[in-house]
């Protein structure tokens, strides 16, 4: 076996879990605030082309990151609006937030389809620990955005678990009645959290137009990611380091193809059924994970997808 | 000071359910036009064009009506399961199969069938492969509740990648043995096909697609299947309690649905492509479905009716490509989807609630 082929293919795959690690974070603190928002795709989209087009006229690969999350955390406010306010379907308000992404993204990005974008995110070696074997190039030698993904993950941890305004917002996912009794304002914490959840999605879609695909295409760049990623919350039982966990063995998947043909070893599977694995991947994990009686018992937000009325309640 | 807050209207009517979705596409076009402006078009020069190439000459309506083939199809397998709260939003993928099936078909039996037989035989095999397609996720729904939602749109994209392999990545059956530069599917005979309207390319598939509509309103109205699902989707225990098989009920509708996603593949296949076409995805019938559906309200009728406006929408962007001056992205009618989609939803609440405005005088100290 071909140790530093395996190795490599580990390495990269670190890389590609950070995209489905953000979008995850974010629909998990959507999610908690009892909203469930499906739009993934279409925030992701609307953050890669936006940031695509702030780093070709800009060159700046960090304002471009950055007003391409923004950009995803106010498409997610159409979301916020018709389920929070309006009290529409969350589904449907999410599937619609797909595609109108998906049109609006490819219709801004008509004129840069396909072309490159030569700035990316440079490796930082930390210190002597990228020497240890196996885990230095895994953890210890990758771009600003793995750490800076792994710190957020552990940031959500502590804010959940540590702080008034994370009680706060499982109180809202679990109970908005009892939340709005003690005095939560239930709507504006719905509010920040679907858009915090839009921010993180426009952040992974941004990271993979700079850092991970050479150029924007509206079909090669998110390619279902945002999906994965809401499997992936189900997958994590809603916490935020199991996200981490899961996000890798996606990111794997996606990256087995390049292994497993180079590996002599290997049976000579067609490039698109090795294709097919990071969704056959999300089929098994949800159906075994996202089970009724299992996802109540894992911690699934109890008010997950009912909108708050307070005159019905 | 003033307050807003929604309240519950007494009394609905029947205009009501008409003007919201008219509003919606109305609100669609302006916002849509704040895009166009952004980029640079004059929105209104874009939307007169649109609507003079889909909808005023003999070429553009019947263009319109063969693209309103899959979309009524589609729009059905997403209505009759999105009423009862069930989201199938894998009639995309459901629609690739039926052109597998139904391609495998007209190439493997209806060669040498009469023409009735032959286009026949590719309907029902492609029935088969959507439903096909469908049932994991009816299975999983019904047996484990795994969200019908996130794996049905993951068996797109395996169906996606099982089309390309079947065209690009071997010599199966499917791909044309004389297109080694640049493959391609192999074309079923010309006896296989749906006729075509005089000089046009709208093809017998229109009456099909009609027709079927009829069949899943009276499957709705009239069987105690459509009973079942109505009940189901009203309650799950509200079922459970009066005797309904609530597990069989939520398998037969995911089944029914992923069937007609697979008939909008082999409509396509034998009125259109006559071929597998692996470029699938770049039509996206199978989610413009989606908005089909919902616009409609999930009424069989309408569904043929929005059917043609957004089939028409679809076909402008091409013909908008004929303009002078800066090429208009054939996305526009995309875009402009994803915005009808968007502002009826928010639309919808009005017909169930109005806006009251509350002033509340509060008291000035002296």
């Amino acid at each position: 076996m071909n140790d530093t082929a395996f190795i490599l293919t580990l390495a990269a795959a670190v890389g590609a879990a950070v995209p489905i690690a953000l979008a995850a974070l974010g629909e998990l603190l959507a999610e908690k605030s009892g909203v469930l928002n499906l739009g993934v795709e279409g925030m992701m989209l609307i953050g890669a082309v936006v940031a695509f087009q702030v780093g070709d006229s800009s060159g700046s690969l960090w304002l471009a990151l950055l007003v391409g999350s923004i950009a995803g955390a106010l498409f997610s406010s159409i979301h916020a609006f018709l389920t929070v306010t309006l009290r529409a379907n969350q589904i449907v308000s999410g599937l619609a937030l797909v595609i109108f992404g998906t049109g609006l993204s490819t219709f801004i990005g008509k004129s840069i389809e396909g072309k490159p974008l030569d700035t990316d995110f440079t490796p930082i070696e930390l210190g002597p620990l990228a020497d240890i074997p196996v885990l230095g190039p895994l953890l210890f030698d990758q771009d600003p955005m793995v750490y800076a993904t792994i710190g957020i993950a552990i940031g959500i941890t502590l804010y959940l678990n540590r702080t008034k305004a994370g009680l706060a917002l499982r109180a809202v996912g679990e109970s908005p009645g009892t939340a709005d009794t003690m005095g939560v304002a239930v709507a504006a914490t719905r509010y920040v959290h679907v858009m915090l959840g839009g921010l993180l999605a426009g952040m992974a879609g941004a990271y993979l137009v700079l850092g991970q695909v050479p150029s924007w295409s509206q079909d090669g760049t998110t390619a279902g990611i945002g999906w994965i990623a809401l499997a992936l919350v189900v997958f994590a039982s809603w916490r935020p380091l199991r996200v981490l966990l899961g996000a890798f063995l996606f990111g794997f998947a996606r990256r087995a193809n390049f292994w497993l043909q180079g590996e002599d070893w290997a049976p000579d599977i067609p490039a698109e059924f090795l294709s097919m694995l990071p969704y056959l991947l999300t089929i098994g994990v949800l159906v075994v994970w996202g089970s009724r009686d299992l996802r109540l018992r894992v911690g699934a937000p109890s008010a997950l997808g009912v909108p708050y009325d307070r005159d019905e309640r | 000071m003033i307050r807003f807050g929604l309240e519950r209207r007494l009394e609905r009517h029947w205009w009501q359910s008409v003007l919201t979705p008219l509003l919606s596409i109305l609100a669609a076009f302006a916002a849509g036009a704040i895009f166009l402006l952004i980029k640079g078009f004059d929105p209104i020069t874009v939307y007169r064009e649109l609507f003079k190439a889909s909808f005023t000459s003999k070429f553009g309506i019947t263009d319109s009506l063969t693209i309103a083939v899959p979309l009524i199809l589609t729009g059905l397998a997403a209505a009759v399961v999105f009423r009862m709260n069930i989201f199938n939003i894998g009639a995309e993928g459901q629609l690739y199969l039926g052109a597998i099936f139904g391609s495998w078909a007209g190439l493997a039996i209806s060669d040498g069938l009469p023409t009735l037989l032959g286009v026949g035989v590719i309907l029902i095999a492609g029935a088969i492969g959507g439903a096909l397609w469908a049932a994991p996720a009816a299975i999983f729904k019904a047996y484990f509740g795994t969200s019908e939602i996130i794996t049905t749109l993951m068996l797109t994209f395996i169906a996606l990648f099982l089309m390309r392999y079947l065209i690009f990545g071997s010599n199966s059956y499917w791909r044309d043995p004389e297109s080694t530069n640049f493959p391609q599917g192999k074309k079923i005979s010309p006896e296989a096909r749906f006729e075509l309207w005089g000089d046009t390319r709208l093809h017998w598939g229109i009456v099909v697609a009609v027709a079927i509509a009829l069949v899943v309103w009276a499957m709705i109205r009239f069987t105690s299947l459509g009973y079942d699902m109505n009940v189901v989707g009203s309650s799950d225990a509200a079922a459970r309690y009066s005797g309904i098989p609530v597990r069989r009920t939520v398998i037969l509708a995911l089944l029914i649905s992923g069937a007609l996603g697979g008939l909008a593949g082999a409509t396509e296949v034998a009125g259109r492509a006559y071929a597998l076409d692996p470029n699938g995805l770049e039509l996206g019938l199978g989610f413009t479905g989606i908005v089909v559906a919902a616009l409609a309200r999930y009424n069989p009728f309408a569904i043929i009716l929005v059917a043609t406006f957004l089939g028409g929408l679809r076909n402008a962007g091409v013909a908008l490509q004929g303009l002078p001056g800066d090429r208009i992205p054939v996305e526009v009618s995309l875009m402009l989807q994803g915005a009808i989609l968007l502002f009826a939803i928010g639309g919808e609440i009005f017909s169930h609630h109005r806006l009251r405005i509350t002033r509340i005088n509060q008291a000035l100290p002296a």
